[in-house]
């Protein structure tokens, strides 16, 4: 009988599933919705608020939100740790296969959603921070685009990425002993990128009017952009895990 | 057919079609978190080393550019090949890099370029780089080595970007007299949309005395670019491997 033509693809239901996807879904729906009111966001008030920050209204609609969403970060930031940490499995080596399993896919999940940040942080709102910096004559460091980009996309998604490391740490018995390389890679090097703004910041307080977005000023975000990579590692490490719970008759099973 | 095959427990699954069920949603999840992963560090990778070439029609010369791009783009493209390929033996790795970077570049474009700053398509498209992630691919599956892909793939990855280019920029290369001056249509456009801070004096373009005698230009570049792209495709092969590390250590 070939495994694909069976019913029931999904997990098991209740309780006992190995697969639920809703919380991920939650997960994504609420970043994307999110980030869609912070594009609209900056249609509006980019043009109409953005453009001198000396002016009353910079203060009232980009300021503001760049005082209100730090500390906010920081306190989720650090939450999200703590609580991870507070309600790690304090007998994480007695796990049962079928637990262990189903907090391999949740890894996963987290992964997902962390990588769904990247793309927004990385991806969507560094490219639009140039087309922003090459239109529209800057006069502080604290531009609309980089209160969006710096401010905010880069710290959510160090924080699922934290989170993510957070999670297999404390909950499955492969990341909980030691260290995994890749791991630490995928959680600090794209975080470094925050604290590589202030030689971006400190750098353009010489060269203030003109973007050149290929500067060599701008590598250091290049450098950690690159560790987005040791997501290898972390899903080969996440593979290697799944294959071994499902030992040699489980996989011989399933591609038999 | 063994117990398990007949939909008995296996592992720590209850039936063979809860097992084929997770995997198969495990394998889903995975691709899609490497997916916008590749894309996010490969878009901030290329925006930042060689973005510029990339973002403006008339960046889009016939010397910096086919020499920039292919050189900066095999990077990303060579690491997931050698952790695709070395792994699981899927010869897709440069085009499933690429096309996350055209999705980001893409969306950029019209999202932001277009959609907030006002700029028109026609001055912000980003290069094609399809056909030559497929060559790469390609030749990393026939010859299912990555010294050939290296020598064979990454020069053709370079000779082949301009041509595959060649259909959506000739139009911009026709000559345009305007008030007694010889300019091409993408300069033009260019000068017509003013991006303040990014003035024509610090354009890199294309200059010197091959241009003007020898009118050989491309082929030049692509050939210098192709050397260069071996070079780095070595290079980032082997950190597509550092990558795919599954070191654990004991101390931090």
């Amino acid at each position: 009988m070939s495994v694909t033509t069976e019913t029931s693809a999904g997990a098991a239901a209740g309780s006992d599933a190995i697969v639920d996807l809703k919380t991920m879904w939650i997960g994504i729906a609420v970043l994307n919705i999110f980030y869609l009111f912070i594009r609209i966001y900056e249609q509006i008030f980019g043009w109409r608020a953005g453009l001198d920050s000396f002016a009353p209204e910079f203060q009232t609609y980009w300021l503001t939100m760049l005082w209100t969403e730090i500390p906010l970060e920081l306190v989720a930031g650090l939450g999200l740790a703590g609580y991870l940490w507070k309600t790690r499995d304090r007998n994480v080596d007695a796990v049962s296969p079928r637990e262990e399993l189903r907090r391999h896919v949740v890894l996963l999940q987290w992964l997902t959603v962390y990588s769904v940040a990247i793309y927004w942080g990385a991806s969507f709102f560094t490219e639009q921070d140039g087309t922003w910096h090459m239109t529209v004559i800057r006069d502080t460091d604290f531009t609309p685009s980089h209160i969006i980009e710096f401010y905010l996309s880069y710290p959510i998604y160090s924080i699922m990425g934290v989170g993510s490391f957070f999670y297999a740490k404390t909950r499955i018995p492969f990341f909980a002993h030691g260290y995994s390389l890749a791991f630490l890679i995928v959680a600090i090097g794209p975080f470094m990128i925050i604290p590589n703004v202030g030689l971006n910041e400190w750098g353009h307080t010489f060269w203030f009017m003109e973007e050149l977005f290929v500067a060599p000023l701008h590598w250091g975000f290049v450098f950690f952009g690159w560790m987005a990579l040791g997501v290898f590692g972390v899903v080969l490490q996440i593979l290697a895990g799944v294959k071994r719970l499902l030992g040699k008759d489980g996989v011989a099973a399933l591609i038999g | 057919m063994s117990t398990s095959k007949s939909g008995g427990a296996i592992g720590p699954f209850h039936s063979v079609a809860e097992a084929a069920g997770c995997v198969k949603t495990s394998d889903w999840l995975i691709l899609t978190l490497l997916f916008l992963a590749v894309l996010g560090g490969y878009h901030i990778h290329f925006m930042l080393t060689a973005g510029d070439w990339d973002f403006w029609v008339d960046w889009k010369d016939r010397r910096m550019w086919p020499t920039v791009i292919p050189i900066l783009g095999v990077t990303f493209a060579a690491a997931a090949q050698a952790f695709l390929w070395e792994n699981f033996r899927l010869p897709f790795g440069a085009t499933f890099a690429v096309l996350g970077l055209l999705i980001g570049e893409w969306i950029n474009r019209y999202v932001n370029f277009w959609g907030w700053t006002y700029f028109p398509i026609s001055l912000v498209f980003p290069s094609a780089l399809v056909v030559p992630a497929l060559w790469l691919d390609i030749i990393l599956l026939l010859s299912g080595s990555y010294v050939i892909t290296a020598v064979v793939g990454a020069l053709g990855w370079g000779l082949l970007f301009y041509p595959n280019n060649w259909p959506a920029i000739a139009a911009f290369h026709q000559a345009t007299e305007q008030h007694g001056q010889l300019m091409s249509l993408a300069d033009l456009i260019g000068l017509h949309f003013v991006r303040t801070s990014m003035p024509e004096y610090i354009r890199m373009v294309e200059r010197g005395t091959l241009r003007t005698f020898g009118k050989d230009v491309v082929p030049v570049a692509a050939f210098f670019s192709g050397f260069v792209s071996m070079l780095v495709y070595f290079l980032w092969w082997f950190v597509g491997k550092w990558y795919s590390t599954t070191k654990v250590i004991t101390k931090i």
